[in-house]
């Protein structure tokens, strides 16, 4: 088989970029621990207070190691409970220093919704059945708006909070 | 005889040679646009 000059150079530049986003894949889910959020463990939607995560005194940031959090959510139409303060108000913001890792662990009692703390990789679908876990650290200071950017009904747009990280 | 047809395979075959410069540029391209884009992309993941 007769191949062009050209033709060889490109098939070159073709596989080998296969090859390398196979690499980088494999790279990213062996190495650096990448994958979906949502895996195969499962919560009974209609009873996430049984999760030990979940549970109405466990929901918001909590520091369980220096520098290290874990962020419990629950989300609802149109809402996304993370807690009371000391007060019993609601919590919308949570403030954790720079540099500090993060656990996001976040469920849903009725409809699909999504999770993104916009400006960093915090993106999750959350999914009725299922816990959706994104580990990541804060590296930038300033002040990210939580939002759901899955449509989940008419009060969508309400459903937002803030995580705000300081230097 | 033979002779003609050898003649008409080296015209064809030079004129694909001149025809795969445009082709060659066009897929490159396309390939240094995917391959910028996606690591654009990726620089952008890390750094968040």
């Amino acid at each position: 088989m007769h191949l062009h000059k050209y033709e060889k150079i490109w098939l070159t530049f073709g596989v080998g970029s296969l090859a390398l986003f196979l690499a980088i894949i494999g790279f990213a889910a062996f190495w650096k621990g990448t994958h979906p959020q949502s895996h195969i463990e499962v919560i009974d939607p209609q009873n996430v207070q049984a999760h030990e995560s979940f549970k109405p005194e466990n929901l918001g940031l909590h520091e369980v190691a220096d520098g290290k959090y874990i962020f419990n959510i629950v989300a609802s139409a149109f809402n996304y409970d993370m807690g009371v303060d000391a007060d019993g108000v609601p919590v919308k913001t949570i403030r954790v220093p720079k540099g500090s890792t993060v656990l996001y662990q976040i469920t849903t009692i009725d409809v699909v919704h999504g999770f993104n703390v916009a400006g960093t990789n915090v993106n999750m679908m959350v999914e009725p059945g299922h816990i959706s876990r994104f580990e990541t650290v804060m590296k930038n200071t300033g002040e990210f708006t939580i939002v759901c950017n899955e449509y989940c009904g008419i009060g969508h747009h309400l459903m937002y909070g803030t995580v705000e990280v300081y230097e | 005889m033979g002779k003609g047809t050898s003649k008409q395979q080296q015209a064809s075959h030079s004129d694909s040679e001149v025809s795969f410069k445009g082709t060659f540029i066009a897929v490159m391209l396309v390939g240094v646009f995917i391959l910028v884009s996606w690591f654009g992309l990726y620089a952008l993941f890390l750094s968040r």
